[in-house]
């Protein structure tokens, strides 16, 4: 069985798992973003490896160069005097909070374990056979747990951007790179571009108008003792 | 042949004046006015019109599909059209008054516009052909008396008005209920219908007379039987038309008006009988003529004392329904007619003394006969009415509820319509002694708390003849009783109606 | 229950007039949002202009309807299914949304004139254009790609609009929103995903005949049924809602409450009865939340201290009404007659919340503008000065109590006798207790207004048409009640 596994494939799922996971927790934005940058390219690698080159090319120019560009654009044009405050991630998160989240994501990812184990006898692609896949389930609930913890605003929705990075290849696992599931995937990137664009010209405006980068009221921290 | 649109436009008449006064601007008085006027007298023409075509024997019916299995029905029967009688010709009175009473005050295109649909809602009440419909209506009375009731906006105004909500709209929820659990129970019933609900007594004994329960609770409400009266006297707050109305006609009738319905029409007198629920209601409806007449007694002011009497005289109506026998349902109908133009006359006179003299309190009305005799002799007949004295409608009532009480071998209603006779001439008497016989500010002594002069007569003219008016007809319909389209006439027809199918 | 979605096959096939209506319902919307951000109207007038020929699409489209019956359109480009059916459900739906919106955007003109003059305004033309285009595809679509594109595309069109206003608390609540919007798109997404795996297809007619009921099956109807609730805004994750709608522009917050919720929840009942048709648990836990929703918004919205929040949370305890027919709509061994009755009950409630709700907003929006302020407070004496926005709240809000003769009262009428006759007495118990909580918070409106004490404002005067179009939706909000049969007869047209 462990002969099956492709050494390909398994070295691309490690590369995506980590560098999902060092995006996820980076503070330095800037260098998270360009870790965003690269995890599109290597998901469109394994789009090309899972023999939907199309889908790979819209990987590219979606999730790649319009999707990063975004944040890109978001982390390099803000107003000049709060931009080191928003390039890194200064937010304090209490250890209530923390655990809480921790152990909500644990009960998240059993609960998707199990429903993969025993519900999906047949998914078309093995999770034994396929590591692609398997890294996309711990992608899923890492995502779903930074999307939880952080606070600031641009990391949860690059959390959001790499858990949904996560679903598609679960998608692509579970249902196989048929066309159909192809065209699902590209709108949902479409969307995840559009969400994204949206959610970074927002904390832009929230920025220039209240100096703030979460939601609740944490913005103090959110300032640099200067 | 079958006129639809006889029921409908009597319907309109009321429905398009509210809404042309909705459109008008608030200084339009005059144009207001005509309105006002026009579509009240176009209503009686339109209700006479129904008069004739049900005494020839017709029912015109309008009705139409809303959702599968429930229509819309508007029936002119011989009951409802008494009921459309009454309140078209109160109608133009408090209207008359109204414009009278209102002059030079503020919102009045809100009142009359609320005041119309208001009317429309009771006229709805009156024609609804099904219990649905008469839902329908019911609840919209609710709604369109709520501006009249909060009219002056003060504070007190505004918590009357909050009670009289939690009341009313509750009894509305439980009103559904019971109109919901029936449809589901035997589909659409028109009040029509011949058989009543006998069929489904066999197997659904307990659900019918729940159902019974639910439809009469939510009913008594409006009906302000005690224990479920206390919006009415917090509602004397309202300008005095709008007293009036709610007192003599619209709300207090509408309840009891509907309990009529389900009783005659829904039910069927012998299954409410053979239910048992008519002992309860008549025991209930004694209670509350006892307990009204009770409190008016101890009431200092004029409205509140007026309130309770209505309370107590409501409950009259009730009990002759629960009376098997046709001369309790005559009394019961024509109670509803005779009280309404007794009541109105009462309320009329009350405004005119608030308004003319600043009366409020009955220890200021010492003399008042002196100053005001038109007033005094129209509250005079309406107080002797309301105690039942010949040769005023309100004794006619009362002799045909005993008869029907000792028909009935109920021979304790009997003792609660004496006892109910004295206190009504215990709360009454005093206030026309003192009218007439005690020396006041017109004789010289004191002076009245705020003395307008309002009219070259002792008051307006718009306020003063309608009281009148409807004191003269109250004379008229105990005078006239045996004529034929006598209230008493119409109220024997129906019951005729009712008992001998 | 499938035919009632019309999914089965049609017996007529579009006429090529068909063709150019659905072109034009699903098309001029945008084009008409594109030339309204070139030329900015500012009266109502152009907007009117604009609109005819969407409603003149969408009325043919229904005409056609009529004639022919259940429409359908499928079209394979590369090897991928799209697939459009228009029943009469879709019929109604596509109506209210075109009518609501038509007169939303008539009022919108008006509104910023009066409001945001100076702010770059013109972005919400094109939003609202997509939007609608949206929403009508969300009715017609009868696969899951083109019914997932479009709820995705409607609820980014919906954010936009929603941040217009720009001030930082929408912004806030635009966020939150945009946030848990994606996120249940993903959750939406992933069931979509486990059906597609597990029964080879995407088109709502073939999933009918194929799905079985394994847990695989109810895996995917959580997933989906937590996203889309989650749009909703149904109960526990109604959060959301009410500060969107309380910073939002007026015009926004009335098409957002009015239409774009009610798809989500649309979409629910869909999937629901393809994947769970005759379960038993899942939307008996619906109707509880619902019954929660009903107590817990209306109390909410009796202690607001301002009349938008007022609305918003309104909305969550109208929700409620729906979420409580679930059972009817879905749960095993209904007998025909109830099911009959909930199913036009449920959409007539829909229908006569989408207009009165935006009648609501427009007239409380009226009321703001004119006094200034959005508090209760502020309302003393406008039944003086402002008796007409005042009566349009009125008659807004008598639909949403449910007294007769509204849209509100037929439904609850039906609703109300499915209970009986599936003898659910709790629900029965929790619709009248919604009626009384939505007495209690109108009417505490109306106290304030009534109070004659206040002192004197001066009042902005309203741009002409802003109180009449509110006054059109409230009325035939109340027409709705009296004529449900109409509406109905459309509804049920596709089983004949």
């Amino acid at each position: 069985m462990i002969s099956s596994i492709n050494t390909m494939e398994s070295g691309l799922a490690v590369c995506l798992l980590v560098i999902a996971i060092a995006c996820l927790f980076d503070r330095h934005l800037l260098r998270a973003c360009w870790l965003l940058i690269l995890f599109a390219l290597l998901m469109s690698v394994a789009w090309w490896y899972l023999n939907a080159p199309w889908l790979a090319l819209v990987e590219v120019v979606l999730g790649g160069v319009l999707t990063g560009g975004s944040f890109l654009y978001a982390l390099r044009n803000l107003p000049s005097q709060r931009s080191p405050i928003v390039r890194y991630d200064h937010t304090q998160v209490g250890w209530s909070h923390r655990i809480t989240r921790v152990l909500l994501t644990v009960a998240w990812s059993l609960m998707l374990g199990v429903a993969i184990q025993f519900l999906l006898p047949d998914m078309a692609l093995s999770l034994t056979e396929h590591p692609l896949i398997l890294a996309a389930v711990v992608i899923v609930s890492v995502g779903m747990g930074a999307f939880a913890l952080h606070r600031h605003l641009l990391r949860r929705l690059m959390a959001f951007n790499v858990l949904g990075s996560g679903v598609f290849l679960m998608l692509a696992g579970m249902a196989d790179t048929r066309p159909s599931s192809q065209a699902l995937i590209s709108v949902g990137l479409v969307i995840a571009w559009l969400g994204s664009l949206l959610g970074v010209l927002l904390i832009r405006r929230l920025v220039e108008q209240e100096g703030s980068v979460a939601l609740d009221g944490e913005q103090s921290s959110t300032r640099l003792p200067s | 042949m079958n006129a639809a649109w006889l029921p409908l436009m009597t319907l309109a008449t009321s429905l398009f004046a509210a809404v042309a006064i909705f459109s008008l601007p608030e200084e339009a008085r005059r144009v207001r006015t005509s309105i006002n006027l026009l579509a009240a007298v176009s209503k009686i023409v339109l209700v006479t019109l129904m008069v004739g075509r049900v005494s020839e024997g017709y029912e015109d019916t309008f009705s139409f599909q809303i959702v599968g299995g429930v229509d819309f029905v508007l029936r002119a029967d011989a009951l409802g059209v008494m009921f459309a009688g009454l309140s078209s010709l109160l109608w133009l009175c408090t209207t008359i008054y109204a414009i009278g009473y209102l002059e030079g005050a503020a919102n009045r295109k809100r009142f009359f516009g609320f005041f119309s649909l208001c009317v429309t809602s009771t006229l709805g009440i009156a024609l609804s052909g099904n219990l649905f419909t008469f839902l329908i209506f019911y609840e919209m009375l609710t709604l369109s008396t709520y501006p009249l009731v909060v009219h002056s906006g003060t504070a007190k105004a505004l918590a009357a008005g909050r009670v009289y909500l939690r009341y009313t709209l509750t009894a509305g929820v439980v009103l559904l209920l019971g109109v919901v659990l029936l449809y589901s129970l035997t589909n659409d019933h028109s009040f029509a219908s011949e058989q009543g609900l006998s069929p489904y007594l066999d197997d659904h004994r307990g659900l019918l007379t729940l159902i019974f329960a639910l439809l009469v609770g939510g009913l008594a409400v409006k009906a302000a039987m005690v224990p479920l009266h206390g919006w009415l006297p917090r509602a004397m707050v309202a300008p005095a038309p709008v007293s009036a109305l709610l007192h003599a006609v619209a709300v207090v009738k509408a309840g009891a008006f509907g309990i009529l319905r389900v009783i005659y029409d829904l039910y069927g007198i012998e299954l409410s009988v053979e239910l048992g629920v008519t002992t309860v209601l008549a025991i209930a409806a004694s209670i509350t003529i006892i307990y009204g007449s009770l409190r008016a007694i101890a009431q200092e002011e004029l409205k509140p004392r007026l309130a309770f009497s209505t309370i107590s005289q409501v409950s009259y109506v009730v009990l002759g329904v629960s009376l098997f026998g046709p001369f309790g349902t005559i009394g019961a109908l024509a109670h509803l007619l005779h009280q309404g133009l007794m009541k109105v006359t009462l309320f009329f006179c009350a405004g005119n003394y608030a308004e003319e003299l600043g009366i409020h309190r009955i220890d200021e009305m010492d003399g008042a006969g002196k100053r005001m005799p038109l007033t005094s002799f129209a509250f005079t007949v309406g107080a002797l009415g309301m105690i039942g004295l010949p040769p005023i409608a309100g004794f006619i009532t009362k002799w045909y509820l005993g008869i029907g009480a000792i028909q009935a071998e109920m021979y304790w209603v009997v003792a609660v319509l004496v006892a109910s006779s004295t206190l009504n001439a215990i709360y009454f008497l005093p206030i026309l002694h003192r009218l007439w016989f005690r020396e006041g500010p017109a004789h010289g002594k004191g002076q009245w708390p705020k003395e307008q002069r309002l009219g070259r007569l002792e008051t307006h003219g718009w306020l003063l003849w309608p009281a009148v008016f409807t004191a003269v007809i109250s004379i008229g319909a105990g005078l006239l009783a045996g004529l034929p389209f006598s209230p008493l006439d119409w109220a024997t027809r129906v019951a005729v109606g009712e008992y001998l199918p | 229950m499938m035919w009632r979605f019309g999914l089965y096959d049609p017996s007529f096939d579009p006429l090529w007039m068909t063709h150019w209506a659905l072109a034009g319902a699903l098309l001029l919307p945008i084009m008409a949002g594109l030339l309204g951000a070139i030329f900015r109207p500012s009266r109502a007038l152009p907007v009117v202009l604009a609109c005819m020929p969407i409603l003149v699409a969408g009325v043919l489209m229904v005409i056609d309807y009529q004639q022919a019956g259940l429409l359908r359109w499928q079209w394979v480009i590369g090897d991928i299914e799209f697939t459009l059916r228009f029943s009469g459900l879709s019929a109604l739906m596509l109506l209210i949304t075109q009518w609501t919106a038509a007169a939303v955007a008539m009022y919108t003109p008006g509104y910023l004139r009066l409001t945001y003059p100076d702010l770059n305004n013109r972005w919400i033309w094109p939003l609202m254009g997509l939007l609608v285009s949206a929403l009508s595809l969300i009715w017609l679509a009868a696969d899951l790609l083109t019914l997932y594109a479009a709820l995705e595309i409607m609820g980014l069109a919906a954010v936009g609009m929603l941040l217009l206003s720009g001030k930082p608390a929408a912004l806030k609540a635009g966020m939150r929103y945009l946030l848990l919007a994606l996120v249940g798109s993903l959750a939406f997404l992933l069931g979509i995903a486990l059906l597609l795996s597990q029964w080879g297809s995407l088109n709502l007619a073939v999933l009918v005949e194929l799905v079985e009921q394994e847990p695989i099956t109810w895996v995917a109807a959580a997933l989906m049924g937590a996203g889309l609730a989650l749009k909703a805004a149904l109960f526990p994750l109604h959060g959301w809602l009410t500060p969107v709608h309380e910073n939002a522009w007026t015009p926004v917050s009335a098409l957002h409450a009015a239409l774009v919720i009610k798809a989500s929840l649309y979409i629910l009942i869909l999937l629901w009865s393809i994947l769970l048709p005759e379960t038993l648990l899942a939307p008996r836990l619906i109707a509880w939340l619902g019954m929660l929703a009903i107590v817990w918004g209306g109390l909410v919205a009796w202690r607001a201290d301002s009349l938008k929040t007022l609305i918003a949370s309104s909305t969550v305890g109208q929700l409620g009404y729906l979420m409580v027919a679930f059972p009817l709509l879905l749960g095993p061994g209904i007998a025909p007659l109830p099911l009959a009755l909930a199913w036009d009950g449920f959409w007539l409630h829909l229908m006569g919340h989408a207009l009165a709700k935006a009648a609501m907003f427009m007239a409380a929006g009226n009321l703001i503008i004119a006094t200034g302020e959005s508090s209760l407070n502020a309302l003393a004496g406008t039944s003086r000065r402002l008796p007409l926005s005042l009566l349009i709240f009125g008659i807004a809000s008598v639909t949403l109590m449910g007294l007769p003769p509204s849209a509100g009262f037929t439904a609850k009428w039906l609703l109300l006798q499915s209970m009986v006759l599936t003898q659910q007495w709790v629900a029965v118990a929790a619709l009248m207790a919604g009626t009384l909580l939505t007495a209690a918070y109108v009417f505490r409106v109306f106290r304030y207004s009534f109070d004659e004490t206040a002192p004197r404002h001066d009042y902005q005067p309203l741009a002409p048409g802003m109180d009449l179009i509110a006054l059109c939706l409230a009325v035939a909000a109340l027409a709705l009640g009296l004529l449900a049969h109409l509406p109905l007869a459309l509804l049920h047209g596709g089983g004949a």
